[in-house]
């Protein structure tokens, strides 16, 4: 976005959050501050309309705030900045009853894709986006992001640039489903090696909301805690199927991933998969939860006969 | 007594190794629906049937029970291949079951081929009580394909260093 | 002595028919400390790897003793011993910090740690000087040099230019007796046609650019325990391990077990403060329950009780955490807000 379109969409923020914490409509206000870095937000949390100056929008907000509604609920309602990720998960964790509509009030703002602070250039998870601004939102700061990404949909012609095709969406699934199936076993051999299981992908995941996970049940001993390749393999693909149904493709996880693990592959390997064999929706767009693993049908493909 | 004068677990890993150089035997995991396919089994085994021992039959309520997780832990914990049988659909003891199951282990069955895992090594069949000679073809047909694979190295044999 | 960038690699071959040594380079994307061969690509240019060096002498997951049963059905017990000769060539200064905080741990104050001292004791610590601190690199802060490494058996400095050749040269300097007699197998690779007198090591000016002031830090965070601070501070964590994992000196691991029909193998891993089960009790109670005291907790540990025991921080400045934590949660920013509190000490 363009420098002056930040700094208005930036005033406007600060203003709506000083107003909302002003007359007590909110108690918190989540969004973004300037880092100590160049071209660094961190998340912010504002609870003192004296405060909310602090608050930033820009190219390199790079975290979706999504899930801290969770944690900062108990203070009364949270006012999240929402995009078209974190929107998804806001309507994620509804439908997963982890949060009622009516604790949250959802400042939308339009997003033409985050930047990498180390790189400057279109954050990867941005690159795959389907939906750029909030699908759902109270008040609605600046206009709809009308172009799209500045750089994933450049080449698209007018009109349904909001939407990255499923073909450039899935691109790295087919990629990866043409190999050779000892390459794709080396491929995540490789991945899950490296992976030092800090779960910082569960962490970030507003899917991932169980009060407790299946990897901290030490007594019923389903992960164990050695890192090796079978029990590293064992977390990831778990935590895939876990959230796979319901994944809002925000791409937070493999932002957040020290190690690089293609994280998003395995995502929208199930995303892609469901879609085709049960015409699941994308997730997080209604508060309705429509998880396909969660229900059936009778004409369901057979092929276990 | 000394500790040391122990028999290693690296001897008793070769001498596993050297036999299974020359004839592999699987192991393989068979989770069977109490209803429908460990009836079959059992209708197998009265009408004396023979099928290979290889074979490990699971006793669970439902396919539905099967937990994805109960797949990967069996393959780390030494299977060559898991079999997941259950009622015919529209069979299903609790009514909806199997439904439920067909479509998580679709969608797994999936995630692990792409992750690398022969198809093999992890298959799904309907298999009603009365259909006693499908269990035995079903337990003869996996076994020969996982045997013709070979043993699954989950990396924990690399590892984990039970053999030093 | 004098080396040449060229010769390293007849040097590192050499070295590795002798030992198993582990240089930074990046592998699968990520750039550790990484077993030589010859189809390793060395990178000396990395400033501070990501996964810090300290996996060789405290492994993620370390294996302690093998158990079971004999084919008689006698129970045995079989300690694992697996240390060999280990070279770390190009190791940062606040790496080679960092082993001396594991030191302490491991091996003072009458606890001696057997598989870390065994590891220790066939550890050589060839140390790189910086030339171009990191932007997230802060060691000058924690009260180091970048150009110096006084615990590292060997000294590597780099020339403060490149010179006529187009080839950098460092000042190799033996800093210990194990240094020294390692650094017979190095002579046949050393430069003949300059000496020491007339090379110009990079100068201890090299500073990093991030600086906090640790004024006060310690003192203050003793009465800063209940304070409010933690609270507003933990907001942002996810509580995820990556900073504990990454860190060069979180040295916290838990103690667990696999089994197999009838062996076993009793291993030790990697823990992190950061996880609820990190301090959750047999019972179930779990003392230390929210985010905001795990969070107090790393910080506390890294910039007061470590110093209150040992003496020095168990911060190095490496700038790991900070260039690696998901939500940008910044120890310097911590410091920096310590530093402003408005605490008596």
């Amino acid at each position: 976005m363009s420098l002056s379109t930040a700094e208005a969409l930036t005033d406007a923020l600060r203003e709506e959050a000083r107003r909302l914490l002003a007359e007590g409509t909110v108690a918190v206000v989540v969004g973004w501050e300037a880092g100590r870095f160049p071209n660094q937000t961190t998340p912010a949390f504002i609870s003192d309309p004296e405060q909310a100056q602090r608050l930033v929008y820009g190219d390199y907000c790079v975290n979706t705030l999504a899930k801290y509604a969770l944690g900062e609920k108990a203070a009364g309602k949270v006012a999240v900045c929402v995009r078209g990720c974190d929107s998804r998960g806001i309507n994620r964790m509804i439908a997963d009853n982890q949060l009622l509509r009516d604790e949250v009030y959802l400042l939308g703002l339009p997003c033409s894709g985050m930047k990498d602070p180390a790189t400057g250039s279109l954050l990867m998870k941005c690159r795959t986006c389907t939906e750029h601004d909030a699908v759902t939102y109270d008040v609605l700061l600046g206009p709809a992001t009308a172009a799209g990404h500045d750089g994933a949909s450049a080449d698209s012609s007018a009109g349904d640039s909001e939407h990255v095709s499923d073909e450039q969406r899935f691109t790295a699934v087919l990629g990866i489903e043409e190999m050779a199936p000892e390459k794709r076993r080396a491929l995540f051999d490789a991945a899950f090696n490296k992976c030092i299981r800090c779960y910082a992908c569960r962490k970030s995941c507003p899917c991932c909301t169980c009060r407790e996970c299946f990897v901290d049940q030490l007594r019923a001993g389903w992960q164990g805690k050695q890192n090796n390749l079978a029990e590293n393999r064992f977390y990831n693909i778990t935590r895939v199927f876990h959230i796979g149904d319901r994944c809002i493709e925000c791409g937070e996880c493999e932002r957040a991933c020290p190690m690089g693990l293609p994280l998003m592959a395995l995502n929208r390997k199930m995303v892609k998969d469901l879609k085709s064999l049960f015409n699941a929706d994308d997730a997080g767009m209604t508060e309705e939860n429509s998880a396909a693993l969660g229900r059936y049908d009778l004409g369901d493909l057979e092929e276990f006969m | 007594m000394p500790v040391n004068e122990a028999p290693t677990a690296s001897a008793a890993t070769a001498a596993t190794a050297a036999t299974a150089a020359t004839a592999f035997e699987p192991t393989i995991l068979a989770f069977c629906c109490h209803w429908c396919t460990y009836s079959g089994a059992d209708l197998a085994g009265l009408n004396r049937m023979s099928y290979p021992a290889n074979v490990r039959v699971l006793r669970v309520p439902c396919s539905g029970r099967v937990n994805p997780q109960f797949v990967l832990t069996a393959l780390n914990k030494g299977c060559d291949g898991v079999l997941v049988c259950g009622c015919h659909p529209g069979d299903c003891h609790y009514v909806s079951g199997n439904y439920f199951a067909r479509r998580r282990l679709m969608a797994f069955k999936r995630l692990l081929e792409f992750t690398g895992l022969e198809p093999e090594r992890f298959q799904v069949r309907w298999i009603s009580g009365s259909e006693a000679g499908k269990f035995r073809d079903t337990v003869i047909e996996v076994c020969d394909q996982i045997r013709a694979l070979g043993p699954y190295r989950s990396g924990v044999s690399d590892d984990v260093s039970l053999n030093g | 002595m004098i080396l040449r960038h060229s010769s390293l690699e007849g040097l590192l071959s050499t070295l590795s028919t002798g030992a198993r040594v582990y240089v930074p380079a990046k592998a699968d994307g990520v750039t550790k400390f990484v077993l030589y061969s010859s189809s390793v690509r060395p990178d000396f240019s990395i400033t501070n790897t990501t996964m810090p060096p300290k996996d060789l002498l405290f492994p993620q997951t370390q294996h302690m003793y093998r158990y079971g049963t004999d084919a008689e059905g006698v129970p045995y017990v079989e300690p694992v011993h697996d240390a060999d000769d280990v070279i770390v060539f190009g190791m940062r200064p606040c790496d080679v910090r960092s082993i001396e905080c594991m030191d302490d741990v491991f091996l003072t104050k009458g606890f001696v740690d057997v598989s870390y001292q065994a590891k220790r004791e066939r550890l050589l610590m060839v140390a790189m000087a910086c030339t171009a601190p990191a932007p997230t690199c802060f060691c000058n802060s924690m009260g180091l040099c970048p150009t110096a490494a006084p615990l590292a058996d060997i000294l590597l400095r780099p020339a403060g230019a490149t010179d006529a050749s187009g080839d950098t040269a460092y000042l190799v300097e033996a800093q210990s007796e194990k240094g020294q007699a390692a650094l017979a197998q190095w002579e046949s690779y050393k430069a003949t046609d300059t000496s020491d007198a007339d090379f110009e090591p990079v100068s201890a000016a090299v500073s990093c650019s991030l600086k906090v002031s640790m004024v006060g830090v310690k003192d203050k965070l003793e009465a800063m325990f209940d304070h409010p601070i933690w609270e507003q501070l933990s907001k942002k964590c996810i509580t995820c391990g990556t900073c504990t994992f990454v860190c060069p000196t979180c040295h916290c691991f838990d103690i667990s077990q696999e089994n197999r029909l009838s062996e076993g193998t009793r291993f030790r891993c990697w823990d992190s403060c950061m996880f609820t089960a990190y301090t959750e009790m047999a019972g179930g109670h779990n003392p230390r329950a929210s985010k905001s005291a795990r969070v107090r907790q790393r910080f506390m540990h890294k910039l007061c009780f470590f110093e209150q025991r040992y003496g020095k921080t168990l911060c190095v400045g490496c700038g790991r955490c900070v260039e690696k934590c998901p939500v940008a949660l910044d120890i310097t920013c911590l410091i920096d807000q310590i530093g402003a509190a408005d605490v008596a000490y």
